[in-house]
């Protein structure tokens, strides 16, 4: 105030056509703001559900392959176990024509199943018989048959018949 | 920091009100930083505010808040003082009743608190931020003879006379004189006399010293009537007419020049006045004034100047000066 009797009024540049401005452009960058804090939002919830997806894509992925190995597993153990029970099938049934084969007059003390033949023990009344009634079909089954007798206490025979099959034959057979 | 750089944004509007006797001076000038945009001056018949008055303001301060309105003080009880202490300053005012602004510490001037808030009240609508004495546009017009010279510096405006001497910056005497006022107080004066010199002729007129027989010996001397006759026939109507208007022309401008004349003898009368009661009046520290220097700002004839320099022997200088500007420099300074 070095002239004036009066101090000039404060001027102020918030006038109202800038406070409309100023509220306009206020409440614009507030609803972009809040619209982006809402896409980031968005953005960070599909994110984390891709994550999970991903996650859950692996796991899933995951125990396929574990489940694919045990089915493998099971189906080896099923093919496994069908040749084991058709195995126990044929060595049923081939005791049970064994033992058809056997003729009510020789009795069996001993029989040993191998893998390409078989050993019987028993006791016969004679060698004839069991020449004609045990011997002649063992030797339509197997490829050699060998027998030795010796005798037993009452009399009767004790008998060992030891036979094989041979596996180049069986081939030949087969094909 | 952020409210000086949107004021650089904004351009600043300057508004300066000169109230003269019958008619509104409106100044106005739009500046950029210290750039002058642009400037309109335009005059209203009325001496208060009124709605065009309004309007054109409005018209200039409506797109920035950075306006500034100034007034020329029009208080009659404004002057100057040759004394900042409070002390001294009740010899030459009252004190209670005004405000001061005090100058280079050695001079202040002062204008009525009442006047003033009179001032902003008038001007409510559109405000007002400066009011300025006629006494700081004067000394800041004449800031360069003031410091080094003793002279009487005069601001002639329209309706006022503000007059201060100055003795190399350091004031004398100072006095705010308003012509109207002067005016009618000189009427009355003549009033006065003229029943005086009536009453005087009343009590020494005689009637029984008249003589009719000479006043009629008198009538004789005139031409013979019937001449007159002859006029009708040598001047044509139209350029009678012509003459009537001529004439009345001459009257006007006759008329313009006697109240040209009458107002600068009112002036230099003022102006004597003045001198007179700081060369008698003890207060004032009274100095031999040689120089007088005038800030015309309304076109004073060089009668004024005649007057003062044959009359008062005075070396007179006269300065035009354009009011508005001045005051809207004073502002621009103040802001």
């Amino acid at each position: 105030m070095k002239y004036s009797y009066i101090t000039p009024r404060k001027k102020s540049f918030f006038t109202k056509d800038f406070q409309l401005m100023f509220t306009f452009f206020n409440v614009t960058f507030l609803m972009l703001f809040i619209t982006y804090i809402f896409l980031l939002f968005r953005s960070y919830q599909f994110d984390s559900r891709a994550q999970e997806i991903v996650l859950t894509k692996t796991e899933t992925s995951q125990s396929i392959e574990k489940m694919e190995l045990y089915t493998d597993k099971v189906t080896k153990e099923y093919l496994f176990a069908e040749n084991i029970f058709t195995a126990n099938s044929v060595l049923k049934d081939s005791i049970t024509n064994l033992f058809d084969l056997v003729p009510n007059r020789i009795t069996l003390s001993q029989a040993k199943l191998l893998e390409n033949g078989l050993i019987l023990y028993g006791i016969t009344p004679n060698e004839d018989v069991y020449n004609f009634m045990l011997a002649a079909p063992l030797r339509s089954v197997f490829n050699r048959t060998y027998s030795s007798f010796y005798p037993a206490q009452n009399g009767w025979l004790r008998f060992v018949s030891t036979n094989y099959t041979d596996k180049e034959k069986e081939e030949l057979n087969e094909d | 920091m952020i409210s000086k750089l949107i004021e650089a944004i904004y351009t600043k509007v300057f508004v300066n009100i000169i109230v003269n006797r019958s008619s509104t001076n409106v100044y106005i000038e739009v500046c950029s930083r210290n750039n002058v945009d642009q400037s309109d001056e335009k005059e209203f018949e009325s001496i208060s505010m009124n709605e065009k008055m309004h309007d054109f303001i409005y018209s200039y301060t409506q797109d920035t808040p950075y306006f500034y309105i100034s007034i020329l003080d029009t208080s009659q009880s404004q002057g100057a003082i040759p004394t900042c202490e409070k002390s001294q300053m009740s010899k030459f005012y009252d004190a209670d009743t005004s405000t001061y602004i005090c100058n280079s510490n050695n001079w202040a001037h002062y204008s009525s608190k009442y006047d003033l808030e009179l001032l902003k009240n008038s001007y409510k609508d559109v405000g007002i931020d400066f009011i300025f004495s006629s006494f700081s546009v004067l000394s800041s017009f004449f800031k360069d003879k003031i410091d080094s010279t003793m002279a009487m510096y005069i601001l002639v405006e329209d309706n006022y006379i503000s007059l201060s001497v100055f003795d190399n910056s350091k004031l004398l005497f100072a006095k705010h004189l308003d012509m109207e006022y002067e005016d009618e107080s000189s009427l009355l004066i003549d009033e006065e006399e003229e029943d005086e010199e009536d009453f005087d002729l009343g009590e020494s007129v005689n009637l029984d010293d008249l003589d009719v027989d000479d006043d009629m010996d008198s009538l004789d001397d005139l031409g013979d009537i019937e001449d007159l006759g002859n006029i009708e026939e040598m001047t044509d109507f139209e350029e009678e007419g012509e003459i009537s208007d001529i004439s009345s022309e001459e009257d006007d401008t006759s008329s313009l020049e006697t109240e040209g004349f009458n107002e600068d003898y009112q002036r230099y009368s003022l102006i004597q006045n003045a001198i007179n009661t700081f060369y008698k009046d003890p207060k004032y520290e009274s100095k031999f004034i040689e120089t007088v220097y005038i800030a015309d700002s309304i076109g004073v004839s060089s009668d004024l100047k005649t007057y003062l320099e044959e009359d008062m022997f005075l070396s007179v200088y006269i300065r035009q000066l354009d009011l508005s500007s001045e005051i809207c420099e004073l502002a621009k300074e103040e802001v």
